[in-house]
């Protein structure tokens, strides 16, 4: 297997979006946001009982801030050993328990504290993308985004400028979409060599976080997986928005449009074409009869 | 008949051609045979479509001269005049030896070209085989904007070819093997004489001068050998020698060489000398004098030695600047050719050499040329990627701060349980969902296209790619429509074109197709 001082850190983004979960534990009672939760801590005690060596991170994405559940600044490690009730009595891992705890006490913190200000509904899914990859500098480290709302427009740069920056340090990044596809995460593992799954069944989360994103990118060479899925890189037509195949772009400034316009709206460079000239008709003298 | 502008060069009578008497002509461009007593001629053929001449040999009675065209038909010319008749034929012979290799580069260099053209590019090769061997195109269109190199005679195509130097060991290099009993045997290869001419033109003209008439080529190389001019202390130059002379006028070459000096202005070869630092670093004691007076015999012979080696580097270079030219002033070549001429343009007095190190072009400010900024009105355009501005679900306020409440509510309370997360039902649904065959597998089954098909197939339908597209270049190049006859080209002939490619494509579509069922 792998070597046993090679640090392995997996590091799990899980949107928190408040508007989404709550609209979505009134649809759906049986699979919430405490269901996600537990599937997550499922998924994350595995990986750190594969090797000693292996390293956890939690991050919420919320749609204020993005928040560190695990490791988080009230852990002290061993220092705090005792003296909480992080022995759950069932001997389990004291690792395990008292991570489960820290998460649980954050995320509680972190729901309770938003004061819902402003009209921003969206995650901020590019900041958590950010931490999570200043997280894992030193060690071997990949990203599990767990997806609930939909993407966000105006993170684009940001989010594409995210991905590149893990592509370029090696880092993966995973997505599992629980609701509606997301056009910047196919992008993401496309790019950084990770795998998109949309599921099925939110209620069987755990068992598609275990089989599929669990093993990390050696052991998944000898796993049969999910197909990649294909990905739409079409770029959008700066004047309507919509998905182009074939268009005109700008010499100057780069700016992409589906129709032709002498004058480019981006930087108001004037294009001149030659029209190809037109052929005169000629009049034909009619014979005269002789 | 003959055009009167023709220029006739040659009238050879009673040459019989097909058992016919007649009279031979060989003018400026052609050759022409015309019978006895008639006006016009039988046979005409051009000097450029005459590949070679042949003529029957010496002993036989008849005395013929054959004409091989490069058609392959041959036409055989004999001379019957008794007493003249070989002499004829060697006139006749002589003048065509020199006609004919002019006419011939003319026709040949074109098709040469073509063949080049087509060995050296495997992309040319199969367009040309795909359109012309096809007849889709025709020759002359294929080759019209092509050849464009051959008319213009363009020498810098033809530059490719480097002269071969002289190696400069070349003298060192005829390695004399000792004969037995005190002889040695230097062995003279036409490469070694050919260098020891160019570098030495005086070596050259004395040869010139003596062999054939005085000595053979053999003795004119052991008296070469013998002589001290060969060999490397050329102290005793007192002696008859037919090689004293050229002792002399290299003498006379190196003294100009050395006056000429180096034009260089960032070179000072005269404030290089052999300094002393101190006792053991560099040469002790006086400094060696330029004069033969005082030199010990060692001193001179070193000096000598010296002396011929940086001459022998000296003409070495000359003769590789020289590029064959035959000599014709013996003393301007030793005297004007040295390796640093060539920076002749910027020789300067010494007052401007200063100035001439500060300006290097590499260091000084940059002429770029000048160029518009770059004025974006609407940059935030960029940032927007290919999401839709409006998001798919409008969600009201209310339902915002619902949702919001009725989460926190439900989070407040949150305890972990891990040991419900998951149903067996649920997990199994979840398994075969991802297991070979199940739904989020199905996607797997996909080949890329480049798989399925066979590299053959590829390749012909890269053939076609690149024809088609060659067909498209001669579509494009009648617009703009600017005369009638490109009017006329893109309907008549083009469209037939057009039509006959898409034939074949059609035809090779089927027979694809067919093979596969």
């Amino acid at each position: 297997m792998c070597a046993d001082d090679e640090v392995s850190l997996l590091v799990i983004v899980v949107d928190v979006n408040p508007i989404w979960w709550g609209q979505q534990a009134q649809r759906e009672p049986e699979f919430t946001l405490s269901k996600c939760l537990d599937a997550v801590m499922v998924v994350g005690n595995s990986h750190m009982a594969m090797a000693r060596t292996n390293k956890l991170a939690v991050i919420a994405s919320h749609c204020q801030d993005s928040h560190f559940l695990f490791p988080s600044k009230s852990w002290r490690g061993a220092d705090n050993g005792g003296d909480d009730a992080s022995s759950s009595g069932d001997g389990k891992y004291e690792l395990l328990s008292v991570a489960n705890n820290l998460i649980a006490e954050e995320i509680r913190n972190v729901m309770s504290k938003s004061e819902y200000k402003g009209n921003s509904t969206e995650t901020l899914l590019a900041g958590s993308l950010a931490k999570a990859l200043c997280s894992g500098q030193e060690m071997k480290s990949r990203i599990l985004v767990i997806k609930a709302a939909e993407d966000c427009a105006r993170q684009y740069m940001n989010f594409m400028n995210v991905i590149f920056a893990a592509q370029k340090q090696n880092i993966l990044i995973d997505a599992c979409v629980l609701d509606s596809d997301s056009g910047l995460l196919q992008q993401a593992c496309d790019i950084t060599g990770g795998l998109y799954l949309k599921i099925p069944q939110k209620v069987a989360l755990g068992q598609y976080l275990l089989w599929v994103f669990l093993p990390d990118l050696e052991q998944r060479s000898q796993l049969v997986l999910p197909p990649p899925a294909h990905v739409d890189y079409r770029a959008a037509c700066f004047c309507h928005r919509n998905l182009i195949e074939i268009g005109y772009v700008c010499s100057v400034c780069l700016s992409i449009f589906c129709n032709f316009s002498p004058i480019c709206t981006t930087c108001e460079t004037a294009f001149k074409i030659q029209l190809p000239q037109m052929v005169k008709p000629k009049k034909k003298k009619l014979k005269q009869p002789t | 008949m003959a055009s009167l502008s023709e220029e006739v060069l040659l009238v050879v009578k009673k040459v019989r051609q097909r058992k016919q008497d007649g009279t031979l002509y060989l003018m400026a461009e052609r050759i022409a045979w015309g019978p006895e007593g008639k006006d016009r001629f039988t046979v005409s053929h051009l000097y450029a479509d005459i590949r070679c001449q042949k003529i029957s040999p010496d002993g036989k009675a008849k005395v013929q001269l054959q004409l091989v065209l490069h058609s392959g038909e041959s036409t055989t010319f004999h001379f019957a005049n008794e007493s003249t008749a070989l002499k004829d034929r060697e006139a006749a012979k002589e003048l065509l030896q020199q006609l004919l290799p002019k006419f011939k580069k003319k026709a040949n260099k074109e098709l040469e070209e073509k063949n080049r053209m087509l060995q050296e590019d495997p992309v040319l090769f199969q367009l040309y085989k795909d359109l012309v061997v096809s007849q889709v195109i025709s020759a002359e269109e294929f080759w019209a904007n092509r050849l464009g190199g051959v008319t213009n005679t363009d020498p810098a195509q033809y530059k490719y070819k480097q002269e071969v130097g002289i190696s400069g060991a070349f003298l060192a290099d005829i390695r004399p093997q000792t004969d037995g009993c005190n002889g040695l045997r230097y062995n003279l290869t036409a490469d070694i004489i050919e260098s020891i001419f160019r570098t030495y033109p005086a070596v050259k003209q004395k040869y010139n001068e003596n062999v054939p008439h005085n000595l053979t080529e053999k003795e004119f190389w052991t008296r070469f050998f013998q002589s001290h001019y060969f060999h490397r202390d050329r102290i005793n130059t007192g002696t008859q020698d037919i090689f004293s002379e050229c002792a002399k006028q290299d003498e006379k070459g190196l003294k100009s060489m050395v006056v000429q000096g180096v034009k260089n202005p960032l070179v000072d070869l005269l404030s290089l000398e052999d300094k002393t630092l101190d006792e053991g670093y560099g040469v002790c004691g006086a400094q060696p004098s330029t004069s033969n007076s005082n030199r010990t015999v060692k001193e001179s012979s070193n000096y000598a030695i010296i002396k011929r080696f940086n001459h022998h580097s000296a003409m070495v270079l000359a003769a590789g600047s020289r590029k064959g030219e035959t000599p014709t002033d013996q003393a301007s070549e030793t005297s004007s050719t040295d390796g640093n001429s060539r920076d002749s343009d910027f020789f300067q007095p010494p007052v401007k050499k200063v100035k001439l190190q500060e300006e290097y072009e590499d260091l000084q400010q940059e002429n770029r040329p000048k160029t518009v900024p770059l004025n974006l009105k609407k940059s935030d355009r960029y940032a927007h990627g290919p999401v839709p501005l409006q998001s798919q679900q409008y969600t009201t306020s209310q339902d915002i701060i619902n949702s919001v409440n009725y989460i926190q509510h439900e989070m407040a309370n949150y305890k972990p349980n891990l040991t419900q997360v998951l149903s067996s039902t649920v997990a199994t649904s979840a398994i075969s969902a991802l297991s070979p065959g199940g739904v989020l597998m199905q996607a797997g089954a996909q080949q890329a296209i480049n798989q399925m098909v066979p590299s053959e197939v590829q390749g012909e339908l890269k053939h076609l790619y690149v024809a088609a597209g060659e067909l498209l270049r001669h579509f494009w190049s009648c617009f703009p429509v600017n005369t009638p006859f490109l009017e006329e080209k893109l309907t008549g002939h083009l469209e037939e074109m057009l039509q006959t490619a898409y034939n074949k494509f059609h035809i090779w579509q089927t027979r694809r197709m067919m093979r596969k069922t």
